[in-house]
C-alpha cells in the first residue's frame, strides 16, 4: 500500500502535467480571444479612426448606430437572411435525413455525396452560385428560358428581392447537409424497439414521426439550429462574394457592414460597435448550447 | 414499406440534382471556350471541350502562388492544432485538477465566438507583434477556430477510450506522458484523423481573416485571389471555373478518402460532445 502522502504527491504531478497539457490551449484563448474580445470592447467605445489615436466617447457610436437608417436596414437584412436560411435548412436537412434513414442500400455513400456542399471553400460555393445567377448565361436563366417560364432573363443580383433570396438560396445549399448528416445521427441513436411497439400499436409514420422522432432528435434538433444560428447570423463569405452587401444595401448583413465600415471606411469604433449589437443575442445562444452540450447524463 | 422506399430514394435524388447541378456548371463552363461562354444560345455542354481555361489560369494569374500559400498556411495550422488539440484534450477529459470543467465549457464557448466579433481586434494584436501583411498572421489566427473545434471533437473520442488501458500502463511504472504517447494517442488515431481532416478544411477554406490580414497578392490565399480575379474587368468566368473545380478537388479527394472519419467526427463531436 502507497503511503497517503505519496499518493498525495503522485496526484499533484500528475494535477501539473494536466495543466502543462493545457497550457497552449490556455495561451491561445487568453491571447488570441479573450484579449482582443476585451479590446473590442474598448476600441467600440472610442471613436477609432485607423492612422489616428483613438478617443474615449462612451457609447456614442452606439447611440449612433440606432439613428443611422442603414443600420436598421442592415438589421433587417440580417434577421431575414438568418431566419430564412435556417428554416428552410432545419426543413431540407429533416428531409435529407429521414430520407437516408429509409434508403438501406449505399446510405453512407448518399450521405458523403450529399454532405460535399458542406466540405468545399464557401467562396467557391459563392462564386459558383454566382456564375449559376448569371443574367445572361447562367444556368437558372438559361434553363428558364429554355422551358419557356420566363422570356425575359432575371436579373437576380441586380434587384433587392431577389438578390436576397439569391444569397440565401446559395447559404441554404451550403448548410443543409450539416443538418441532415446532423439529424440522422440523431434518428440512429433512437432505440428501435420504441418503433416495433407503436408499429404494434398501429400507430401511423406521421405519428411515429410526431410522438418517437422528433422528441427522440430535441436535443440534437435544438443544438444544431442554435449553431446554425449563430454562424449564419455572422455569415461573411457568401454575401461579400455573391452581392458585396448590394444592390445598394439591399443584402448587407452585420459581417459585410462591419468590414465596410472596419476596412472601406477605416472608421473602428463605429465598426466593432456594429460588430457588438447582436452579442446579447449570440451569448444567450452560446450559453443554451454550452449547456446542453457539457451537461453529464 | 416498398413505397416509402421509392419515395425515400426519389428525394434523394432530387437533393443529389440540386447539389450536383451547381458542380455540373462548374465543370461545364471550365472546359469551355469564351466565345461558347457568351454565346446567345448558351450550351449545356461544351462542344469543344478545351482546357485554354486550364491554361490561362496556370500561365497568367497567381492561382500556383496562391494554391502554395493556402496549402502552406493549412499544414502549418493543421500541424499547430493536432498538437495543441490532442494535449488539451487528453487533459480535460483525463486528469483531475481545479478548474477543468470551466475550461471545458470555455473550449466550446471559444468555438461558437464568432470572427465577425473578432477580425478587428485580432488585426491590432497581429499589427503589435508586426505579423500583418504575411502567412504568419494567418498561422497565429487560425488556431482561434482550429484548436476550439477540434479540442472539442477529440474531448469525444478521448472519453470514449476505457481508463483502464492506461491506468493498467502507469501501473507498470509508465508516465502521464508515455500512457499518453504509447497507448492513449495509437487508440485515438482515427480522432486525431478526423481533427486533422477539420483543421485543414476549415484553414483551406478560410476567406475573412485571409481579405483583412494580408494584402500583397503574392502572398494571397487561394479563396482572396480568386475573389480578385472575380471582380476583374475582363471576362474571367471559364478561367475562374476552372480555378473552382481545382481547389475543391485537393478537399474533395481527401473528403473521399478519409469522410468516414469526419462524419464520425462531425456527429461524435458536434451533436452529442
Amino acid at each position: 500500500m502507497t503511503k497517503p502522502s505519496a499518493w498525495r504527491r503522485v496526484l499533484v504531478a500528475d494535477a501539473l502535467v494536466g495543466y502543462l497539457f493545457v497550457l497552449p490551449l490556455i495561451v491561445l484563448v487568453l491571447g488570441l480571444v479573450a484579449y482582443p474580445l476585451g479590446n473590442a470592447v474598448w476600441i467600440s467605445l472610442t471613436d477609432k479612426y485607423v492612422g489616428y489615436a483613438a478617443r474615449f466617447v462612451g457609447l456614442a457610436n452606439y447611440v449612433t448606430l440606432t439613428r443611422d437608417p442603414i443600420f436598421h436596414k442592415v438589421i433587417r437584412n440580417s434577421a431575414v437572411f438568418t431566419l430564412a436560411s435556417v428554416a428552410v435548412k432545419v426543413v431540407l436537412g429533416m428531409l435529407m435525413a429521414l430520407a437516408l434513414q429509409r434508403a438501406l442500400v449505399a446510405r453512407s455513400f448518399l450521405r458523403a455525396a450529399l454532405l460535399v456542399p458542406w466540405v468545399i471553400p464557401t467562396v467557391i460555393t459563392a462564386l459558383t452560385w454566382h456564375w449559376m445567377f448569371n443574367a445572361l448565361w447562367g444556368f437558372i436563366n438559361v434553363t428558364l428560358q429554355g422551358v419557356g417560364l420566363v422570356r425575359e432573363p432575371i436579373a437576380w443580383l441586380g434587384q433587392p428581392a431577389t438578390a436576397m433570396a439569391a444569397v440565401i438560396t446559395a447559404n441554404i445549399w451550403r448548410g443543409f447537409p450539416f443538418f441532415g448528416v446532423c439529424l440522422l445521427a440523431g434518428m440512429q441513436a433512437i432505440p428501435r424497439d420504441l418503433y416495433e411497439a407503436a408499429a404494434v400499436d398501429g400507430a401511423s409514420p406521421a405519428q411515429r414521426f410526431w410522438h418517437i422522432t422528433l422528441p427522440g432528435l430535441r436535443l440534437v434538433l435544438l443544438v444544431t439550429t442554435l449553431i446554425s444560428l449563430i454562424f449564419t447570423l455572422n455569415d461573411f463569405n457568401i454575401v461579400y462574394v455573391l452581392t458585396r452587401g448590394g444592390p445598394g444595401t439591399a443584402t448587407h448583413v452585420l459581417a459585410t457592414y462591419t468590414y465596410e465600415v472596419g476596412f472601406q471606411a477605416l472608421r473602428w469604433g463605429k465598426a466593432v460597435a456594429v460588430s457588438m449589437y447582436p452579442l446579447p443575442v449570440i451569448a444567450v445562444m452560446i450559453v443554451i448550447v454550452t449547456r446542453y452540450l457539457t451537461r453529464e447524463d | 414499406m416498398a413505397g416509402r422506399g421509392v419515395l425515400a430514394y426519389g428525394f434523394i435524388g432530387l437533393l443529389l440534382l440540386v447539389v450536383g447541378v451547381p458542380f455540373y456548371w462548374m465543370v461545364n463552363t471550365s472546359l469551355k471556350t469564351s466565345a461558347q461562354l457568351q454565346s446567345l444560345t448558351p450550351y449545356y455542354y461544351p462542344s469543344p471541350a478545351t482546357l485554354r481555361n486550364y491554361a490561362a489560369l496556370l500561365g497568367t494569374t497567381n492561382f500556383l502562388t496562391w494554391i502554395k500559400n493556402s496549402a502552406l498556411v493549412a499544414v502549418g495550422a493543421t500541424l499547430v492544432t493536432v498538437v495543441v488539440s490532442s494535449l488539451a484534450g487528453y487533459s480535460l477529459t483525463r486528469i483531475r485538477y481545479p478548474g477543468r470543467r470551466v475550461l471545458a465549457t470555455t473550449v466550446l464557448v471559444v468555438y461558437l465566438v464568432p470572427p465577425t466579433l473578432l477580425f478587428i481586434p485580432l488585426y491590432t494584436v497581429l499589427k503589435s507583434f508586426d505579423l500583418v501583411n504575411s502567412l504568419w498572421a494567418l498561422l497565429v489566427a487560425y488556431p482561434t477556430f482550429t484548436v476550439p473545434f477540434c479540442t472539442w471533437l477529440l474531448m469525444g473520442f478521448f472519453r470514449s477510450i476505457p481508463r483502464d488501458l492506461e491506468e493498467a500502463a502507469m501501473v507498470d511504472g509508465a508516465t502521464r506522458l508515455g500512457a499518453f504517447t504509447r497507448v492513449i494517442l495509437p487508440l485515438t488515431t482515427p480522432g486525431i484523423l478526423a481533427a486533422a481532416l477539420f483543421a485543414f478544411t476549415l484553414a483551406w477554406n478560410e476567406f475573412l481573416y485571409a481579405l483583412v490580414f494580408v494584402h500583397n497578392t503574392e502572398l494571397k490565399t487561394i479563396p482572396v485571389g480568386l475573389n480578385d480575379l472575380m471582380f476583374g474587368d475582363i471576362f474571367l468566368w471559364g478561367e475562374l471555373m476552372a480555378a473552382s473545380v481545382l481547389t475543391t478537388l485537393p478537399v474533395i479527394a481527401l473528403y473521399t478518402y478519409l469522410q468516414r472519419y469526419m462524419v464520425e467526427g462531425l456527429t461524435a463531436g458536434a451533436v452529442t460532445g
